[in-house]
């Protein structure tokens, strides 16, 4: 028993998050029984990777805080000041909370022609599907499960998004839902094939699809444009973002799948794009723009230490990365489906197969590496 | 209402242990469902636009009400759009609430005695009134302050009136009872046709030509006006004259199709206004083909539609109102623009409620509107097994939809492809015709106004129009420059109007709020010269309220560089872009043919290719004075007729600029005709004060008097029936380019995608409430 204790404790220890500026108190408290224990579980890299970053606390802090981000952005670019009148002197900054706050209190109508129990759990399960891709993600160094076939598996756990939310327009049983499910899963078919294309186009460059290892060679996004094109068109058709918001676009099917969702389902629903869209960029992130590596900041690095600088690095692109694709939204309308889907299968199908062609004839050229 | 349904929502506020977080979010998170019912929607739109961005207050505008929590009643609930009221109302999750603004929502407002208005406090329960006809956004957004304050727990938003005993005066008369202005005339004696000496000197060949290609089939060709013709026939032989019109002289749409009830005599005067495009020579001309039909319960007649297709939509209108039914047109069956219990309004002896001058006990102030319970929304019968049987999908578009505005669009798809459009107006019907049969002439002006917030000067200017080519009145020079720069800022301000709903409609809100800005601008100009945003009733018979000073006029000629300005960067972000352009290229075509022949008025038959212009045709202010073009293209898609308006905006912005130097010119002066104001003659620089005096009594010349104008969105028309005794109209028929459009807009989304329909929709600035009238 104690030898599967001490082994246990080894293996915690040995893979630890490692931050000089808070080593002196650390120190001190891991004596302490039993905080010290709970503090070197929490920043034993898997669980913090799972439970603080890039897991389950900054999604949380990005779905309270990035539609706020989102709202002022678009308020600023549309010659408005968006929300604000809630904190004035900190220009609405807590906007998100209220609204949630206000889902969650509402009553959350089950129309008579829903089934019950499907359009129920469709709106929670899909909010746990939504999160299941942060177990390969990557900040710096930091990954909840370490496996030579990270990207892959994410790339799977990210394709099962449409699924749910065709769930959601089954169960939901209206005409507008109707229509909304099938745009997605037309769409669905055509961003997936040239989205998968573009990745692993990259991971014929890097020669790998461990995550950790891609982050020492060089950026994607200058080694193979297209292919960075490529990946960031399949990710605004993949979470709905326009010019293609064409299964929720509100004018045409009235919010699709999610028009009979109301209170916290819809709630969940409406954070599960939030979710999408930082999952994908965080993938974007790790595959074109170097994860977590950065340049040393004199002063800063070697006070926070390697782990923590890979996950500060990591946040400001994918950060950058997500306003980038919600801005989309005050720049572009919408597609019409059948326009959306001929970008899809043709022009997105040829750049990603260009992308991956460029990939091998860098590779085999030797190029690159 | 019942009281418990009226607190609820304040009650699951304020209870468990919870009640000050839940206070607190739904103080702050208010969203508002997208359900405009009627006028004062363009008022809320810029409320929630650049320049008052309601969505400071955390009240971000939702499309759907299941997910909404606030309903911003937006003025006039008709009968036809009181069950959606309820049923969106039904729809929304607890608690929520409910803010109606405008002055229709409370009593009716303007539109107090319509058959047609509902008040909303009778529907869903009301937590807060805004007044104003239309409210202005800052009004709207105290509103949605008050609500939030009544959330969070000061209730205190009513004022507690305070009763006080006036002393007597004691002088022991009787004062009379001041008794209505209004003369009726009891057994008048109606008549189209009054034969009148004018200065028009094709007219005698035009009606020689029509006299020898309709022999015998005529009772009477007379010359009523400039450019009007009346044609008298027999019942039995309209048809037959309106085939050889369109046959031989190249007649090939219809401008408006009326019924005028004559109870005394017994009969219904039946009218047909045709036109032609085709011909160079009849483009100004208006032929009124009309016939005597006994008025019975009942009356059948033959329709026109196979003719010009053009009156569709019209004789249902006329079915409506009057009870004459078309035999041959489709829509004979059921209700067109009525709620289904509205019998036959427009006969004369359907009577609404009269102003009362005296209070009295037994009138009460609030007349019972009697409402069904009846939450079903009828559709045509028998419309959706036969799509189901034939394997398609039936699709309700709105009343309450982020993409349908003010109606009801039934769309039946296959597949992606729309097989049929069936549209279902009136949802915002105020009875304009109705209450104008009731009012003095003057009081018209600001009820005609509504029609049409968007584009008030216009639709004031056509009806002053037609009063004053039926007395008679030239108008000095200088108020006929202002009017033109009246009009042209208001079709700028329609123009901008529409661009931001068709932005709205292809997903891209940055338009809209870019337009919505711009507007702003436009607004505040027309704010500093007449003193009101969207309805200042400014143009009055004879000339205009008070003259604008120079340093609007300034004003305006910066804000006309301003706008040139921002167009610029609301081009690049919209009009080329793109995802827009592919939107809308080649999608949509209406044909040269199909324009003329669904009767698609303004812009948007030019944009098919046909040269047709009022103000170059028979031109009216001071447009024949200004150097401008006529823009016409030939492809006839969305692109097109949106590029086509924009083009002739830009026009616009020209011809304001030259009106507003050319004012600047003129020495300050007179903006009243003289003649008008008779022994009032010091009123002629500003008539505050004597505007009853001078208008009070107004009466019209016996007969009938068009008028064209050429609206932002098309031709409009009044037509004004006298009886030459009374001082309000016998009856007034208005056909506003809208309702003209609206055949265009079901017959271009035919056959195109499901995702095109809403920008046919868009490329036609649809305005329901003008188009409902």
């Amino acid at each position: 028993m104690e030898e599967v204790i001490n082994e246990l404790m080894g293996t915690i220890m040995s893979n630890q998050l490692n931050i000089p500026a808070l080593q002196p108190v650390l120190d001190s408290v891991s004596q302490l029984p039993v905080v010290g224990l709970l503090i070197s579980f929490i920043l034993w890299k898997p669980v913090f990777a799972l439970l603080i970053c890039p897991g389950l606390s900054t999604v949380g802090i990005l779905l309270l805080f990035f539609p706020w981000v989102e709202r002022k952005l678009c308020g600023r670019i549309q010659w408005r000041v968006g929300p604000r009148e809630i904190v004035p002197w900190l220009g609405g900054l807590i906007q998100l909370l209220a609204d949630t706050l206000r889902f969650l209190f509402q009553e959350v109508i089950v129309h008579k022609d829903a089934h019950r129990p499907y359009f129920l759990q469709f709106a929670f399960l899909s909010f746990i599907a939504a999160l299941l891709p942060l177990l390969f993600l990557n900040a710096g160094n930091v990954i909840a499960i370490e496996t030579p076939y990270a990207i892959q598996a994410m790339l799977a756990l990210v394709c099962l998004f449409p699924f749910f939310i065709l769930g959601l327009g089954w169960a939901s049983n209206s005409r507008f839902a109707y229509i909304g499910t099938v745009r997605e899963a037309f769409m669905y078919f055509a961003y997936e094939i040239s989205f998968i294309i573009a990745v692993i186009a990259m991971v014929v460059l890097y020669g790998t699809s461990n995550p950790l290892e891609m982050a020492d060679k060089p950026w994607g996004l200058i080694l193979n444009p297209i292919a960075a094109f490529t990946f960031f068109v399949g990710a605004a058709m993949a979470t709905s973002r326009m010019p293609f918001e064409i299964a929720e676009a509100d004018q045409e099917v009235a919010a699709g799948p999610h028009v009979e969702y109301s209170g916290i389902a819809f709630g969940l629903i409406y954070v599960m794009c939030y979710e999408k869209a930082y999952i994908l960029c965080g993938l974007m992130t790790v595959l074109f723009l170097g994860g977590g590596s950065g340049p040393d900041i004199p002063g800063i690095t070697p006070l926070l230490g390697n782990d923590l600088m890979g996950i500060v690095w990591f946040l400001i692109k994918t950060i950058i990365v997500l306003t980038t694709l919600f801005v989309l939204r005050t720049i572009y309308p919408r597609y019409r489906l059948d326009q959306g889907l001929n970008i899809g299968w043709g022009a997105m199908i040829t750049l990603s197969l260009i992308a991956l062609a460029l990939s091998i004839v860098l590779v085999q050229g030797g190029i690159v590496l | 209402m019942e009281k418990e349904e009226e607190d609820r929502n304040i009650r699951i506020l304020r209870t468990g242990v919870l009640s000050p977080l839940k206070r607190w979010s739904a103080k702050w998170s208010l969203w508002p469902c997208h359900f405009v019912t009627s006028c004062c929607g363009v008022e809320l739109a810029h409320a929630f636009a650049s320049g008052f961005d309601g969505e400071r207050l955390g009240t971000l505008n939702m499309g759907i009400s299941r997910q909404a929590n606030f309903i911003l009643v937006e003025g006039t609930i008709t009968r036809k759009m009181a069950r959606p009221l309820r049923i969106v109302w039904e729809q929304m999750p607890d608690p929520k609430f409910v803010n109606v603004i405008g002055a229709c929502g409370q009593r009716g407002g303007i539109f107090w005695n319509s058959y047609n208005i509902t008040r909303p406090s009778e529907i869903v329960p009301v937590d807060f009134f805004v007044p104003g006809c239309p409210i202005t956004p800052e009004g709207l957004l105290r509103g949605v302050r008050a609500v939030q304050d009544k959330i969070a727990g000061k209730d205190e938003t009513t004022i507690k009136f305070k009763k006080v005993t006036l002393p007597s005066e004691g002088t022991g008369e009787e004062s009379t009872a001041p008794s209505s202005p209004k003369k009726f005339v009891p057994t008048p004696l109606v008549k189209v046709d009054i034969a009148r000496d004018v200065d028009w000197s094709s007219g005698s060949a035009i009606v020689s030509n029509l006299k020898s290609e309709l022999d015998g089939l005529y009772k009477s060709i007379t010359i009523t006006d400039k450019n009007r013709i009346a044609i008298k026939t027999a019942p039995e032989d309209l048809v037959e004259v309106a085939r050889k019109l369109s046959g031989n002289v190249g007649v090939d749409h219809a401008k408006s199709v009326n019924v005028i009830d004559v109870p005394h005599e017994r009969k219904f005067i039946l009218e047909y206004m045709v036109s032609s495009y085709s011909s160079k020579e009849l483009m100004p001309v208006i032929i009124t083909i009309f016939t005597d039909i006994v008025r019975e319960a009942e009356p059948k007649f033959p329709s026109l539609t196979p003719l010009w297709e053009s009156t569709d939509y019209s004789e249902r209108e006329m079915h409506d109102f009057f009870g004459v039914k078309y035999e041959g047109n489709e829509g004979m069956n059921s209700k067109f623009i009525l709620a289904p219990e509205t019998q036959t309004p427009l006969r004369k002896d359907f009577n609404i409620a009269e102003e009362t001058y005296v209070f009295d006990e037994s009138v009460p102030l609030n007349p019972p509107i009697e409402l069904t319970s009846d939450l079903k929304m009828p559709a045509p019968e028998g419309l959706f097994d036969e799509a189901e049987a034939s394997d398609e999908f039936m699709v309700l578009v709105g009343p309450h939809h982020t993409g349908s505005g003010h109606l009801r669009w039934i769309l039946r798809v296959k597949g992606d492809r729309i097989v049929d459009v069936t549209p279902d107006p009136g949802y915002v019907h105020r009875s304009m015709e109705k209450l104008a049969e009731n009012r003095l002439y003057i009081q018209n002006v600001p009820l005609f106004e509504r029609a049409n917030i968007s584009d008030p000067f216009c639709m004031n200017l056509g009806y002053v129009h037609a009063i004053e080519k039926a007395l008679g009145i030239e108008v000095p020079e200088r108020v006929k420059y202002i009017r033109t720069m009246l009009a042209e800022l208001s079709r700028i301000g329609a123009f901008f109007y529409d661009s931001g709903i068709f932005g709205l409609f292809t997903g891209h809100s940055t338009a809209f709020m870019y337009t919505w800005a711009i507007r702003e601008m436009i607004l505040e100009a027309v704010v500093r010269m007449t003193g009101s945003r969207c309805t200042p009733s400014f143009i009055i018979p004879g000339g205009i309220r008070r003259d604008v000073p120079k340093d609007v006029l300034d004003m305006t000629s910066n804000f006309v560089s301003a706008i040139n300005k921002r167009l610029k960067k609301f081009e690049d972000i919209f009009i080329y872009n793109p995802v827009f352009v592919a939107r809308t290229r080649g999608v949509g075509v209406l044909t040269r043919e199909e324009a003329i022949k669904c009767g698609v008025v303004g812009p948007f038959l030019r944009a098919s290719g046909v040269d047709y212009d009022i103000r170059k045709v028979e031109p009216y202010a001071a447009y024949d004075k200004l150097d401008w073009e006529v823009t016409t293209g030939d492809a006839g898609d969305c692109l097109g007729r949106y590029m086509g308006r924009y083009e002739e905006i830009k026009q616009s912005l020209s011809i304001l600029k030259q009106a507003v130097e050319a004012v600047k010119g003129m020495p300050r002066g007179d903006v009243i005709n003289e003649d008008i104001l008779g022994e009032y003659k010091e009123a002629s620089e500003d008539i505050k004060g004597h505007l009853f005096h001078v208008y009070g009594d107004l009466v019209l010349p016996k007969g009938e008097w068009t008028s064209v104008i050429e609206s932002a969105r098309g031709t409009l028309l009044y037509s004004i029936i006298s009886d030459g005794d009374s001082n309000v109209p016998y009856r007034v028929r208005i056909v506003t380019p809208c309702w003209m459009n609206l055949r265009g807009i079901i017959e271009a989304s035919k056959g195109e995608r499901v995702a095109d329909f809403w920008s046919v929709y868009g490329s036609f600035g649809y305005f329901p409430p003008e188009a409902d009238r």
